[in-house]
């Protein structure tokens, strides 16, 4: 019982937080600006890339630098929408999605190109976890990421539900012509959602980075997944996402506890195919996802 | 970003030298190699390696009756249709008359099926290591200079076996190179008398690995043996397992052999706790010796990995077309295993003068490389030599010879 909150539930949740705050940027795009970001894997990934740098200047404990890093890296996604979402504003989703698609390509080279091809680590060497009651081994750092990325959902809540830019942005996601004929201001909508897009992808690629390495394909290597979460939480649907994120992570890493018998219930090689069941599963039986999202 | 630029320098110089020396007694060997793709960064010490032997022999008097050998290079990208494509490339439009190359398992495997087999060119892999290359049905055609991972996955668990282990758990990468090894190192270990608890596949580049460890723990082992690249799963492994306390000792071949696993996990932790196996030479065989002064004196590092296998390939290809006498493709096919094994004038690296006068008066040579004394099996392999690298005290990889 005590391997199932060790080895499954805890790294679950951590997994979870992380693919949750990386699918709430996607589903704000998705929602706000219709089409499927492929780049936000490697936001992420230069989210985790600028918190190593601003280490290396400061010495400073990367979740104390993660402001920083959300501030740098929303500048630049708003600068990447100007220059390479804009043009594409009024064009067919899939012109914007092929876009998206070589703005990755290109962010990934600038990564190889700056730092290098080479896997760095936050902090090099183990942490070793902390054992409570003789038995449950948690380790600090994966207390940090699992109350930061809760404190980070609770300000999506908060700025979503008690903010006049978070209604705009829930009013733009039910409909764009009726909020543009309502006056709101739609170029001011686009910039906060890449902002808050940003935000949370710095903080998962922080998270990510902290808890196993930095390298050029991190984000990528978490984006099939993080588009899972989306879908399976509804399109669109910034909770949904959370809880998608949430339940894809936890769902991941319990299908090999030994729930039947002494073997796994699922040899954990598969276990990157159970995101994509839950996904199928999810969009035969309940297309809109479970916070009923958009259906396209 | 600067080594892709000094590759494709080096790449184009080369190329524009066999587009400009049109000579008529010019001798073209293919060199295919994956200069661009996942591993360029270790293909650029290979090609060197190659290069120089042909630069010594056309130095030391060239081929037959003073042609010069020209090392045409073709990019196999690590990739089996790039391999094709660069294979169909130095086959059918440069009319090469023997290949050294390519560099991966996969590139080799698509080359030589699709291509070199049925044109009825002899391949020389200098760094194809996997053991479906030895049961190719291949008409003594496809060689390779570098050791098969049949051996490797041996000797890893051979060394395991004298260490002190008898129960340990094992889990390999999905991939070609790591599930031949794994299922080598398996067979082999079993077969000595150990246990293995527990084998899982993992999926590489996941973000843990925690609960595939967690399945691999228990019933008593005494370590893990990891068969995966380290960049893609071996290092995260690695972290996870001591993390958690679930394992403390650790196996691995060369697919893990980097200094960023010891800089990522840290020496402390490793030091005494992890064994990793990699292609070797012997250090002080004069052979080598030869080698390596030569090759440090290109501005590269001798013991970079299979540099010393580019060099040997080619030079054994010279050999070849010397003892063949002509460019006959087949003629030449026919040499190599000749020239490679006893009995013989044994010449080694550099002695290219030698073996000229020995095989212009008739007599058998026989090439011991710098890698070791490449006699060929039955089945075009080399057993080849390991050595078994530990950390050292300055935290960097110290190796041994297995011997």
């Amino acid at each position: 019982m005590i391997d199932f909150i060790n080895f499954h539930l805890i790294p679950g949740l951590v997994l979870g937080s992380i693919y949750a705050l990386g699918a709430i940027g996607v589903t704000l795009t998705f929602g706000i600006l219709r089409f499927a970001n492929f780049a936000h894997g490697e936001i992420m990934t230069l989210g985790a890339y600028l918190t190593l740098t601003m280490m290396w200047l400061t010495g400073w404990h990367p979740l104390i630098l993660l402001p920083v890093t959300m501030v740098i890296l929303s500048l630049i996604v708003i600068g990447m929408d100007q220059a390479f979402f804009k043009p594409f504003r009024n064009s067919p989703a899939v012109t914007v999605v092929i876009a998206s698609f070589g703005l990755m390509l290109m962010i990934r080279s600038v990564t190889q190109f700056s730092w290098g091809a080479q896997l760095q680590a936050f902090v090099p060497g183990i942490q070793r976890p902390n054992v409570f009651f003789d038995a449950l081994r948690i380790s600090p750092k994966h207390i940090l990421i699992v109350i930061s990325a809760m404190v980070l959902m609770l300000v999506v809540h908060w700025v979503l539900a008690h903010t006049r830019i978070g209604k705009a942005m829930r009013a733009m996601s039910d409909s764009p012509e009726l909020a543009r004929l309502t006056g709101i201001n739609t170029e001011l909508v686009i910039k906060a959602t890449w902002i808050l897009g940003a935000c949370m992808a710095a903080a998962a690629g922080v998270f990510l980075a902290y808890d196993s390495h930095v390298s050029t394909m991190m984000g990528f290597q978490i984006l099939l997944p993080t588009f899972a979460a989306a879908i399976v939480g509804g399109i669109g649907r910034p909770y949904g996402a959370m809880a998608g994120g949430l339940l894809i992570g936890v769902t991941e890493e319990l299908s090999s506890y030994a729930w039947l018998g002494d073997g796994p219930l699922l040899e954990p090689g598969y276990k990157a195919g159970v995101s994509f069941a839950i996904m199928i599963g999810v969009l035969i039986w309940r297309p809109s996802g479970l916070f009923r999202g958009r259906v396209f | 970003m600067m080594k892709t630029f000094k590759q494709l320098a080096l790449a184009s110089t080369m190329l524009a030298f066999v587009g400009t020396a049109a000579i008529a007694d010019e001798i073209k060997v293919g060199s295919v190699a994956g200069v661009t793709g996942p591993i360029a960064e270790l293909v650029v010490p290979i090609v060197a390696g190659r290069q120089m032997a042909a630069d010594q022999i056309n130095a030391a008097g060239g081929l037959l009756n003073g042609d010069t050998m020209t090392m045409v290079l073709a990019d196999s990208q690590c990739d089996p249709k790039a391999g094709v494509d660069a294979g169909t490339k130095v086959v059918n439009v440069e009319q090469v008359v023997a290949i050294v190359g390519a560099s991966c398992s996969g590139a080799t495997n698509g080359m030589v099926q699709s291509v070199t087999i049925p044109a009825g060119v002899v391949a020389l892999s200098d760094s194809a290591t996997a053991p479906s290359i030895t049961d190719l049905d291949d008409n003594d055609l496809v060689f390779r200079v570098a050791a098969s991972d049949a051996y490797q996955g041996a000797a890893i668990a051979q060394l395991a076996w004298d260490q002190g282990y008898r129960t340990l758990a094992m889990t390999y990468a999905n991939d070609d190179y790591n599930a031949g090894l794994a299922g080598v190192f398996e067979a082999a270990f079993k077969g000595l008398g150990g246990t293995i608890t527990s084998n899982q596949m993992h999926e590489p580049n996941k973000a843990s690995y925690r609960s595939e460890l967690s399945t691999l723990s228990g019933n008593g082992a005494e370590g893990l043996a990891i068969f995966a690249y380290y960049g893609g799963s071996g290092i995260a492994i690695m972290r996870n397992a001591l993390e958690a306390g679930l394992f403390e000792k650790f196996l691995a071949a060369d697919g893990m052999f980097d200094q960023s696993v010891i800089d990522q996990i840290g020496a402390d932790v490793l030091r005494d706790n992890i064994m990793i196996t990699q292609a070797a030479s012997d250090y002080d065989d004069p052979s080598y010796v030869a080698f390596a002064g030569a090759f440090e004196a290109t501005g590269h590092s001798p013991q970079a990995p299979y540099a010393a296998h580019g060099y040997d390939a080619a030079f054994l290809i010279a050999l070849a077309i010397e003892k063949a006498g002509s460019t006959d493709r087949a003629a030449i096919s026919a040499a190599l295993r000749e020239v490679a094994g006893p009995p013989g004038v044994v010449i080694r690296p550099g002695e290219w003068a030698k073996a000229k006068a020995a095989i212009a008066a008739g007599q058998d040579v026989n090439y011991e490389g710098a890698v070791g004394n490449n006699d060929f099996d039955g089945n075009g392999d080399v057993t080849g030599l390991f050595s078994v690298n530990v950390v050292g005290a300055d935290g960097k990889w110290t190796g041994n010879l297995i011997r």
